[in-house]
């Protein structure tokens, strides 16, 4: 049994091939069979054109760091040990922009702008969060 | 009819709020009630003169309309609840001078009541479910990116960011009903420990207990109150229910932009017209977002252009006078309107605006899906 003590994310109709995708640490997200926008969060329709019977597709998981922040306040006892640990928006380079984590580097590494790459972690035997972590250099 | 037709034909004639702070020994409906009384006192109406009533629910289960009519002993011809988080007393406004026009109700009465201090309401939640796990927890994580990417973007600092703050305790020490009144220094704001970094303990809105009410009606009627009116000469509001999917909306551009097309617009003026600005602002890069989303300086500006005493009392651009959320009262943007109101009626001692007669309140609710302004004048 896991002694992993963060919430884990709720599964539901929508979002259970995301999650079934990163699972198999593959990094997916909806794409629209008729006009070809691929979104995220996932939904019953095209957020662009309301188009029915979304797909799902690969995504390359680069993208880089539109911004992000340090926590250093304590909401949640799962992450007491974490602290201070990093939230950050990735912009990827399909167009969407995520909420995640930048893991495998200290908080003073990070930029914005700089370049990342997706990474999974099994957090649970049932549960793994698509994560990033960077990759080449800063950019000027 | 087109919104500018609306301009100036509907006034907010009474104010009324409670004690703010820790009110342990109150209930969020009776904090409501209690304004609500206030309100009426301040306007000269009787309970039996208010045909409209809109309720905000607040933390804690309180704030049910049905309820709060129930103990108000009100019937009124339209009434019911809004729900827009941080902005739904802007679109309370807004909803009542539409209805107000078409003469759907004569005078409304505006609600809101809270005890989320002494409950302990801590805003630990996260943003969306999704987000949990990533431990985004609080509404200021998104602040917290936007104000990081106004750094990387346009180099500005957290020691010009401290302005806000500092700015805002300075104007608290004028007002007898702000919580935070000890003003505050740059070594105490950089002293002080990051939250989510690089947003500091002062760049934090101080929860509080308390209640708010606004009574308004139309122009013709608001002449023979107690009070002079206050006219509602702009409105503008825009939604975002895509702000989790569409990139790039951390400063809230587009949808700010779009709010002060809208608020411009119908009063027919600009940003430099304005004496006066009240940003609602749980967290100080919200005054950062306006400042340069309604026009106020050039887009990137802001931290250098807030420098110098331009947005304290006596400045060009007067700038939550009453202390705003950091340090007057948690009242998601009641309080601002409030103090707007009283301003223009020159009922504000200490921090009174001279000659103050035009000025703009925006507010934001959630995490950016709602944006509203009001332009009001004397």
């Amino acid at each position: 049994m896991s002694d992993y003590n963060k919430p884990l994310p709720v599964i539901e109709k929508w979002n259970e091939p995301y999650w079934q995708a990163a699972k198999r640490h593959e990094f997916v997200a909806q794409r629209c069979p008729a006009c070809g926008y691929i979104h995220l969060p996932p939904g019953p329709v095209c957020t662009n054109c309301l188009g029915p019977d979304q797909v799902w597709v690969q995504l390359s998981g680069k993208g880089s760091i539109y911004s992000y922040g340090i926590y250093h306040q304590q909401w949640h006892p799962g992450f007491a040990d974490d602290i201070p640990y990093n939230v950050a928006l990735i912009d990827l380079d399909e167009g969407l922009q995520i909420v995640s984590q930048v893991v495998d580097c200290e908080n003073d590494a990070l930029g914005c702008g700089l370049r990342v790459e997706v990474t999974f972690d099994d957090v649970t035997p049932e549960i793994t969060l698509p994560k990033f972590r960077l990759v080449g250099t800063k950019q000027a | 009819m087109g919104l500018q037709e609306l301009s100036d034909t509907v006034c907010i004639v009474g104010v009324g709020d409670t004690k703010q702070g820790a009110v342990p020994d109150k209930t969020g409906d009776e904090l409501a009630i209690e304004a609500a009384r206030a309100a009426l006192e301040d306007c000269g109406l009787k309970k039996d003169d208010i045909d409209g009533l809109f309720v905000q629910p607040s933390y804690g289960r309180q704030g049910d309309y049905l309820k709060v009519g129930l103990m108000l002993g009100l019937n009124p011809r339209v009434g019911g609840a809004v729900e827009a988080s941080g902005a739904t007393g802007c679109y309370m406004i807004q909803h009542a001078a539409l209805l107000l026009n078409a003469g759907m109700a004569n005078y409304i009465l505006l609600v809101y009541g809270t005890n989320q201090k002494t409950n302990r309401n801590r805003f630990g939640g996260a943003l969306l479910e999704e987000h949990a796990p990533y431990g985004a927890f609080n509404p200021s994580g998104p602040f917290a990116f936007a104000f990081r990417r106004h750094m990387h973007l346009y180099g500005t600092t957290e020691e010009q960011l401290a302005t806000i703050a500092i700015n805002q305790r300075a104007h608290a020490g004028l007002n007898p009903k702000a919580v935070q009144q000890t003003p505050i220094t740059l070594d105490d704001y950089m002293s002080a420990r990051y939250i989510v970094e690089p947003l500091r303990l002062f760049d934090y809105c101080y929860i509080t207990d308390g209640g708010h009410a606004f009574i308004l009606t139309t122009a013709d009627r608001a002449t023979d109150l107690k009070k002079p009116p206050v006219y509602i000469r702009g409105m503008g509001r825009q939604e975002a229910f895509r702000a989790y999917e569409t990139p790039d909306l951390v400063m809230q551009s587009f949808q700010q932009e779009a709010v002060a097309e809208m608020v411009f617009d119908m009063a027919g003026c600009t940003p430099q017209d304005m004496q006066a600005l009240y940003v609602q602002d749980a967290y100080s890069p919200a005054v950062i977002a306006a400042l340069e989303n309604y026009g106020f300086c050039p887009r990137g500006e802001s931290g250098r252009w807030i420098q110098d005493g331009r947005i304290a009392l006596g400045g060009e651009l007067p700038l939550n006078v009453n202390g705003g959320q950091l340090s007057e009262t948690y009242m998601v943007g009641w309080q601002n309107t409030c103090d707007a109101v009283r301003q223009l009626r020159g009922e504000c001692g200490a921090r009174q605006i001279k000659a103050v007669e035009r000025l703009m309140c925006t507010y934001t609710g959630g995490l950016r899906e709602h944006a509203g302004a009001l332009i009001l004048r004397s």
